[in-house]
């Protein structure tokens, strides 16, 4: 049961034989939750809540889960479900930092060797003129198209030099440049019309790229694929099985 | 049925366009939608001709006429659009072959109908490209030949080189080309240009009995009789070049092996099994048709759901059937040339379904609707930036894949924008009957069938030659007939002419 879960995340005694359906049970739960977890109620609310025989509690209590924001739910035990929610992120949130100390990314870095203790780039400022002109003259040199921001530049330039300029690629790169035949896309019919020659040509264009990461997906799949096969694969012929008919 | 004289009938239809004809309601009773076919002047006289023959009197049995059972297809509950006639349409058990009809599935009263689909579930073709050139073939061609027929065992009754037992069948049942891959007999850009990617995913091999699987084992890998054929052929002529780029086509003389197989007596099978079921379920939901023999369900009925999970399956067996061929072609090649098939750049260039009931989106009157698309001798032709087409022919339409008959020429078109719309991406898919089996074998010779083909310069290898006559080119109306309609109409768009130089057959 996750109530019981929850309850006993949050400390509560004697969580795991505490019988929910009890009703007295259910008010002194809810009493206890507001008393030392969610504090969020007036004095004035707190004390009626406390009454756990008064005629009034649930009235009282309808109104209290209300204020908390409980959507309107099935049954009491899932207001309860809720409630105990709501508490175990009050809680979460108090003790924040400690959670995240744990978090799965921070351990991994924590074990990871500290090697670069400065580097030398968190010094740059990518806003000064030394820097953009850099780029520009970089963006030059490879013969990339150059954007007014200095740092979107900087990602088309370090795509060049990833897929191009990689010490395997400059080797064989037949091996990474695409050999294709040209096709005349301006010709081919973009399947729809926006009445403007230049947003159409536009519209071409992201056609174009959609096309080709379509078709890297589809190269990965492939990958994926044969990958597959060099552990399944077992193709048999059996000649003795053949027979031609008539 | 009403009866009414030739002169009377021809009231009901009416010109649109030098290639196309409306089938008024009222040709046929309680026609839902207006029927529509696509014909050139050649094409037209056949059509005609077959209408005013089986308006002589004392001409009852048989098959209907094409243009009445495209019309007594309209009069199916739950069609949409029109029910249309491609131009090699020709009569067939209750649809005509040549005939595509839609259903709306949002429809309860909808159906789903195996004569709408066909006996030979999935037949389709494939074609596959080499890095060959015909000058490095015609030296040794016979051998060539010979080697494929030794590897692809065909005819009525042939058995497969490739070991199943009853598990793998189920497996292979289920997935499809997914299990040629598993088990590595086909590559992964193989799935990539074909349709459905090989494999249909609402295949549950436990519809199907048993009957049907065992006719099936055996038959994998084998490409049986009737139309079926291996082909090794040449590219005689390019009409888009970009297209046919894109398909890894550069130049005339290019050698290309087309596959055109089905499910076997696998398919045949599912499809008779659903039939009885059919009968049942029309009595109980009070389903009228024109003719007995279209034979169908409710969609969302059990016998409905059943013969559509039934039809996968059968969709699945006859793609690792084409896979298994394509394996088998790759080994021929590759033994005769001494090369591995990739050097050989054996890729499919794509693999069509010509006899298949799909869930496709479609818009009809401007609305998107959800439908049962029946394709029935009719080849699915979606245009360029279609979501179901592959990547690397998006630009380009889908490739449609024509097989002609024995010893003509066979066709690649794409699909167009215009077929879309006018068809439901559907457009025609090989010759067309135009003699039956029975008229071919009276009024032709197998020897002079065969040293026609010999004189044309086409090797030939046939398990059934006495039977070579009921696939004479004689018996079919003309491909390019047919192409050249599809064409001019606009529903798509011829790329590439082949032209055989070696068939294997049945």
């Amino acid at each position: 049961m996750s109530h019981k879960r929850f309850l006993n995340t949050l400390d509560y005694p004697q969580a795991d034989s505490v019988n929910l359906n009890d009703e007295k049970t259910f008010r002194s739960v809810i009493v206890w939750l507001e008393e030392n977890r969610i504090k969020g109620a007036p004095q004035a609310v707190l004390a009626k809540l406390k009454d756990l025989d008064s005629k009034d509690w649930h009235q009282v209590y309808s109104k209290y889960k209300d204020d908390l924001g409980c959507p309107v739910l099935e049954s009491k035990l899932e207001e309860l479900q809720w409630i105990l929610g709501y508490a175990v992120q009050i809680e979460h949130l108090k003790n924040k930092n400690v959670y995240i100390k744990h978090a799965v990314e921070n351990l991994q870095k924590e074990n990871a060797p500290n090697v670069i203790a400065e580097n030398p780039l968190d010094n740059l400022d990518f806003r000064s003129q030394e820097f953009a002109d850099g780029i520009k003259e970089l963006a030059n040199a490879l013969n990339t198209v150059v954007h007014p921001d200095p740092l979107i530049t900087l990602k088309a330039v370090r795509k060049v030099i990833c897929q191009r300029l990689a010490p395997d690629c400059v080797e064989n790169p037949d091996k990474y440049v695409v050999k294709g035949t040209p096709f005349p896309y301006q010709d081919s019919d973009l399947g729809f019309d926006l009445k403007d020659p230049v947003l159409n040509q536009a519209a071409k264009i992201l056609r174009m790229i959609y096309i080709q990461d379509l078709r890297n997906l589809q190269t990965k799949a492939n990958e994926l694929i044969v990958a597959v096969q060099s552990v399944t694969a077992n193709p048999k012929t059996d000649t003795k099985l053949g027979k031609v008919g008539f | 049925m009403v009866v009414r004289q030739y002169q009377q009938e021809l009231e009901y239809l009416e010109r649109l366009s030098p290639y196309c004809w409306k089938i008024k309601k009222g040709f046929q009773p309680n026609m839902n939608v207006e029927g529509i076919f696509y014909v050139n002047q050649t094409l037209e006289k056949l059509m005609f001709e077959e209408l005013k023959n089986a308006c002589r009197p004392g001409m009852a049995g048989g098959f209907l006429p094409g243009v009445k059972q495209i019309a007594n297809v309209a009069a199916l509950p739950g069609i949409v659009g029109r029910s249309i006639g491609l131009p090699d349409v020709h009569s067939g058990y209750g649809f005509a072959i040549g005939n595509m009809a839609a259903f709306d599935m949002n429809n309860p009263e909808s159906i789903v109908s195996p004569g709408g689909v066909g006996f030979d579930i999935n037949c389709g073709v494939r074609l596959l490209r080499t890095s060959l050139m015909e000058s490095d073939v015609l030296p040794i061609k016979e051998q060539l030949a010979q080697s494929l027929f030794d590897h692809i065992p065909v005819g009525v009754g042939s058995k497969g080189i490739i070991p199943m037992n009853a598990k793998d069948l189920e497996e292979a049942l289920e997935m499809g080309m997914d299990w040629s891959l598993r088990e590595g007999y086909i590559w992964a850009e193989d799935k990539e240009h074909c349709e459905e990617y090989g494999r249909m995913l609402n295949a549950d091999p436990s519809k199907v009995s048993t009957r049907a699987k065992k006719r099936g084992l055996p038959q994998l890998g084998t490409l049986g009789a009737g139309n079926h054929y291996a082909e090794i052929q040449v590219v005689e002529e390019i009409f888009d070049k970009w297209a046919a780029g894109k398909m890894g086509i550069e130049e005339k003389g290019q050698v290309c092996v087309m596959i055109h197989s089905g499910s076997r007596g696998f398919g045949h099978q599912v499809a008779t099994d659903a039939l009885v079921q059919m009968e049942k379920a029309m009595k109980r939901d009070d389903i009228e048709t024109n003719d007995r023999q279209l034979a169908c369900a409710r969609i969302n009925s059990q016998e409905g759901q059943d013969y559509l999970k039934a039809m996968a399956a059968a969709a699945n067996f006859a793609w690792v059937n084409r896979s298994s061929m394509t394996f088998l072609c790759r080994q021929a090649f590759a033994k005769q040339f001494g090369l591995a098939p990739d050097d050989l750049d054996m890729h499919v260039i794509y693999d069509v379904s010509h006899n298949i009931a799909k869930v496709e989106e479609h818009i009809v009157d401007g609305v998107p609707k959800t439908l049962l698309v029946h394709r029935k001798g009719s080849t699915r032709a979606f245009p360029p930036h279609h979501p179901l087409i592959p990547v690397d022919y998006q630009l380009t339409g889908q490739p449609v894949l024509i097989g002609g008959t024995m010893g003509t020429c066979s066709y690649v078109l794409t699909g167009t924008e215009q077929g879309m719309m006018e068809t439901f991406g559907s457009t025609c898919h090989g010759a067309g009957r135009a003699l039956s089996r029975a008229k071919s074998r009276r009024n032709l010779d197998y020897t002079d069938v065969l040293r026609k083909l010999e004189s044309t310069g086409i090797t030939i290898r046939v398990a059934s030659p006495k039977l070579v006559m009921e696939e004479a080119p004689e018996s079919y109306k003309n491909v390019t007939d047919v192409v050249d309609t599809c064409h001019a109409a606009g529903i798509s768009k011829k790329c590439i002419k082949l032209r055989p130089i070696a068939v294997i057959k049945g």
